[in-house]
């Protein structure tokens, strides 16, 4: 037997799946193929909130979904009726995407015709949070139902994402959801955030935020 | 419970740090987690196990340094433990502060054969 050794790695544990991040967000950008990374709890509205926003802007670009989930295709079959085109992602037990699985769904739903990539990831504050898929940027939904409190237990989702959509706002007085406290929450984290509050329901607020991803695509169109 | 899917990813940063080294057998894995890492080192000592059955890493032991969490306040410049002082500033009182670090996750190093 070989002597005993120390090895020293020193490596972040997030390192390679860092570097495929940065790749396929430069492969995306040379495809001119926006990707937004939208995550949340179970339950929030996911599904609902894309049929929506894909019905407001199918007519002006051509856009892709992956719906990521452990198991079963509901969701994608829900996408499916929008006109879409969707591909369904198993991951197979793991609770969060990867760059490398992100890569994947890429290349199955094909670069060439998409202008909008739409990841949904799997249902989860946590992990998604931790894992870059390469995304050009985050989206997260958080639904009145669940509470205002949520910045404060789950700070790193809120501090990776770039817009908070607030969803599920007609139903705001049946439940104790300060609006306000919660944005102010979201914004001590991350000052940079955006925060819309919708209904994927009556339709109130999508435009803005329909309006919002017309901006980011063309803007990633451009430079 | 999110511990399992990043400590696959723990496994498969070693094992290729391992076949790049010819290492053949792995005694102890040291990893390094910032205190206000998501990452709660007793499900990760839980989660081990499984996660390194079938792998170069199997029956390996894991040993685990908690890394302290520092902030900087943002009024007078004081840094600080976070976690000790609840993220109050012990000099001036304010809880505007930037953390500077605590939420690494690093394997440090292997000992191995």
């Amino acid at each position: 037997m070989s002597e005993f050794r120390i090895l020293e790695i020193k490596q972040s544990v997030f390192a390679d799946n860092d570097k495929q991040a940065e790749e396929l967000r430069k492969e995306l950008k040379k495809e001119k193929t926006f990707l937004l990374n939208l995550m949340s709890s179970p339950g929030s509205g996911k599904t609902t909130t894309l049929t929506k926003t894909i019905a407001a802007l199918k007519d002006e670009m051509k856009i892709g979904v992956m719906e990521a989930d452990i198991d079963s295709d509901v969701d994608a079959h829900t996408i499916s009726e929008t006109g879409a085109k969707v591909i369904q992602l198993h991951t197979g037990g793991m609770c969060h995407l990867d760059a490398d699985m992100t890569k994947q769904g890429i290349l199955g739903l094909g670069t060439e015709e998409i202008d909008l990539a739409i990841l949904e990831n799997v249902g989860n504050l946590v992990c998604p949070a931790e894992f870059d898929t390469g995304s050009s940027k985050n989206a997260m939904i958080l639904s009145v139902p669940e509470g205002d409190d949520k910045p404060l237990k789950y700070p790193l989702m809120f501090t990776i994402c770039d817009v908070l959509l607030v969803n599920k706002i007609d139903v705001m007085e049946y439940f104790d959801f300060d609006l306000k406290a919660c944005e102010e929450r979201a914004k001590k984290l991350n000052p940079n955030i955006k925060v819309i509050p919708i209904s994927a329901k009556t339709g109130e607020g999508i435009e803005e935020w329909a309006q919002w991803l017309r901006e980011q695509v063309k803007k990633w169109k451009e430079a | 419970m999110h511990e399992l899917g990043v400590v696959i990813e723990v496994v498969n940063v070693v094992e290729k740090f391992a076949r790049e080294n010819e290492v053949e057998e792995i005694d102890t894995v040291v990893l390094q987690i910032g205190e206000l890492s998501s990452m709660i080192p007793k499900y990760i000592r839980e989660v081990y196990p499984a996660a390194v059955d079938g792998t170069l890493l199997e029956g390996s032991k894991l040993e685990i340094e908690i890394l302290t969490a520092n902030g900087r306040c943002q009024a007078c410049g004081t840094v600080f433990p976070l976690v000790k002082n609840e993220g109050v500033c012990p000099t001036c009182g304010s809880s505007d502060c930037e953390m500077l670090c605590g939420r690494e996750f690093y394997i440090k190093e292997i000992r191995c054969f």
